[in-house]
């Protein structure tokens, strides 16, 4: 019979710390109480998925600039900054004029600030618009991601197909409402 | 064009595929039972066809995302070579040794059978490979990256595996059936000129290719703005303007814009209109705040700058100019922008936080609509003729030139397109699943600007996104 301790350094030295505590967690669960008590049980920072906190398959809400990073208002913001983007993925000032990088208007070649492009809020505007549903923004989760808090948000729907066209899953929506996409909200709230 | 040959090259690959052994063997399994039989042949034709589309259609979608000039460039080799191998005779490789699965036609209802093995043969790349046609369509439909294309070229394909088939296979007991079978198993010369024939219609579509891309965008030079008008063409330049006539570049004092057989020109505030032929003045303004113009036979249409910084659209009629129109106008930062005008009509785009819309104004009539909007894209510099329209859309993951009719709610068709405004992410976050339906488009060089539209091709402002370059893009109708 192996050594337990070796066996844990094994284990330990062999996953991520992370990977190596869910397992050892879902060893106790199982010893007090089942796979049920297990089941119930996620992982304080979700590692399986396309963004940390996400923990199911559905597929992301569209976002202007790729991961589907809100502000509070549901409104798009770039991930890797969390600046707010227009429609069309471009950095905007509070005015809503598009930036470059350096955080200068963008102009034409007259030097006139180019015109400001629609933003509209994620969910319940631009997806509801693309997809010719009618969306909700349901209830949500907190995690820890990256050293902050970080709120996962889905984008609810009536309907039983989610984003990918397969079954949708109940998720934080109410009322029956199944999830169609999701999207995530960084707090500035460390972890 | 290029559709329409890739048809052709797709149909006759399609044909060369009888000659294959599953081919044989698809008009022995299907007429010999001489039950079903036109079920079966039905069945089959159905599946080929979906097996034709389902491989082309897939391909040109993987395009449409990854494609890029160069890869247009090697198809173009590939699909020569190919012809030349064709020509020859040559032996295919890489072929696939594989047949469809023999036991399906024991153990599965003839017509469920034949359904299979029509999809399997559709696919085109799951058994014996006869024509060289077959890798080089593939290779073209990827390049040219247009799922409609892909779909037409599959249907081809899939009629083209049937038809010898399904044409035979019933009469495969009498005499037409026997000796038409006899004449594809014993007669090499068919196979040959067949092969022939996918040479050549490889060599057409090489040509279109090749005449689709001198077709395609050309760069004219520096400049901005541009404007059309029969077969003149005017654009701004950092001195001030460009009149092109047959060739014949005529410098103009001012940012130009030509409408009807009038041209008119600004510098700072000063407004001239004369005649395009001779330049022979017609109407002479001072307008404190314009910074962009219109110009049609009748009317001058001004964009200048109210009190609060705001934009106002401002038609005049050129044989009484001092009967001031105020046609639109936004506040900051919404912003409206350079009119173009085509006889009594006005384009124009309102771009706003809340939506983006293109508008149609009747001068004469004093009406106006919105013929294009949208919240989730941005509709800009729209140029009117003949009752078509011209603009530039931009999404999160593209910039198209549309072109299409002037009335709401009319289709459009995409002249010219380049990659996202802006910088995306992957879509994913580091150390997470990479698998997310999320777009991954590039980076464009530049955005699309100002349009205009003449009888046989658009015009656009490409403006460089390194150094902020603008330069003049023309692109075929």
């Amino acid at each position: 019979m192996p050594d337990a301790g070796s066996l844990a350094e094994g284990l330990a030295s062999a996953t991520s710390r992370r990977g190596f505590l869910g397992r050892v967690s879902r060893v106790l669960m199982l010893a007090a109480g089942g796979s049920t008590v297990s089941a119930l049980v996620k992982p304080g920072e979700a590692d399986a998925y396309h963004f940390c906190g996400h923990i199911f398959t559905t597929d992301s809400c569209p976002h202007p600039t790729g991961l589907p990073r809100i502000d509070a208002h549901g409104l798009p913001l770039r991930a890797q900054d969390g600046k707010p983007v227009d429609n069309i993925g471009r950095p905007i000032d509070s005015a809503g004029r598009p930036l470059d990088e350096r955080g200068r208007l963008l102009t034409d070649p007259d030097g006139r600030p180019l015109p400001p492009a629609p933003r509209t809020r994620l969910c319940v505007e631009a997806v509801a618009a693309e997809f010719r549903i009618r969306t909700w923004v349901d209830g949500s989760w907190y995690r820890c991601c990256g050293g902050r808090v970080r709120k996962l948000v889905d984008c609810c729907t009536r309907g039983r197909r989610r984003i990918t066209g397969d079954a949708a899953l109940t998720g934080y929506c109410y009322s029956g409402r199944k999830v169609f996409c999701v999207m995530y909200y960084d707090t500035k709230i460390p972890c | 064009m290029l559709t329409s040959v890739l048809v052709v090259a797709a149909f006759v690959a399609g044909i060369t595929g009888t000659w294959s052994p599953c081919g044989f063997s698809m008009i022995e399994t299907i007429g010999s039972p001489r039950r079903r039989v036109f079920l079966s042949c039905a069945t089959f034709a159905l599946g080929a066809c979906a097996g034709g589309i389902a491989t082309f259609a897939l391909l040109s979608s993987l395009g449409s995302w990854l494609s890029t000039v160069a890869a247009t460039a090697v198809a173009g080799l590939i699909a020569l070579s190919a012809a030349l191998a064709e020509a020859r005779g040559a032996a295919i490789a890489p072929q696939i040794r594989r047949q469809v699965p023999e036991h399906w036609r024991r153990r599965l209802p003839l017509p469920f059978a034949a359904w299979l093995y029509g999809v399997l043969l559709g696919l085109g790349f799951t058994t014996y490979v006869l024509t060289f046609a077959v890798w080089a369509l593939a290779a073209l439909v990827f390049a040219v990256g247009d799922p409609a294309a892909g779909v037409a070229v599959g249907l081809a394909f899939g009629i083209g595996r049937a038809l010898p088939i399904v044409s035979i296979a019933p009469f495969v007991h009498r005499r037409f059936g026997t000796s038409a079978l006899a004449a594809i198993a014993e007669r090499p010369a068919l196979l040959r000129r067949v092969r022939v024939a996918d040479a050549a219609a490889l060599v057409l579509v090489a040509a279109a290719l090749v005449v689709g891309e001198a077709h395609g965008a050309s760069n004219l030079g520096p400049g901005t703005d541009p404007s059309a008008s029969g077969d003149l063409l005017a654009w701004a330049t950092p001195p001030g303007g460009v009149l092109l006539r047959s060739g014949v570049r005529t410098e103009l004092p001012g940012r130009p814009a030509l409408g009807g057989s009038l041209v008119a020109w600004r510098n700072g505030s000063e407004v001239h209109v004369a005649t395009a032929d001779s330049l022979t003045p017609v109407l002479d303004l001072t307008l404190a705040s314009v910074d962009a113009i219109g110009v049609s036979d009748r009317w001058l249409v001004t964009r200048e700058r109210d009190a609060n910084g705001g934009d106002v659209l401002v038609a005049r009629p050129l044989q009484a100019p001092e009967d001031v129109r105020i046609i639109a106008s936004v506040s900051p930062p919404a912003q409206i922008g350079r009119p173009a005008l085509d006889g009594d009509v006005v384009v124009y785009h309102i771009s706003a936080r809340r939506s983006s819309r293109i508008v149609a104004a009747d001068l004469a009539a004093q009406t106006s609509r919105v013929v294009r909007s949208t919240a989730a894209a941005q509709l800009t510099n729209p140029s009117v003729l003949g009752g078509e329209l011209l603009y530039v859309r931009q999404t999160a993951t593209a910039q198209r030139l549309e072109l299409g009719s002037l009335a709401p709610g009319g289709g459009n068709r995409v002249l010219y397109r380049l990659g996202a405004p802006a910088r995306r992410d992957p879509g994913y976050e580091p150390g997470h699943s990479r698998i997310t339906r999320t777009p991954r488009p590039k980076l464009a060089p530049g955005v699309l600007w100002t349009t205009a539209l003449a009888p046989q091709i658009a015009y656009v402002t490409f403006i460089r996104r390194n150094d902020g370059v603008a330069s003049i893009v023309s692109v075929r109708r």
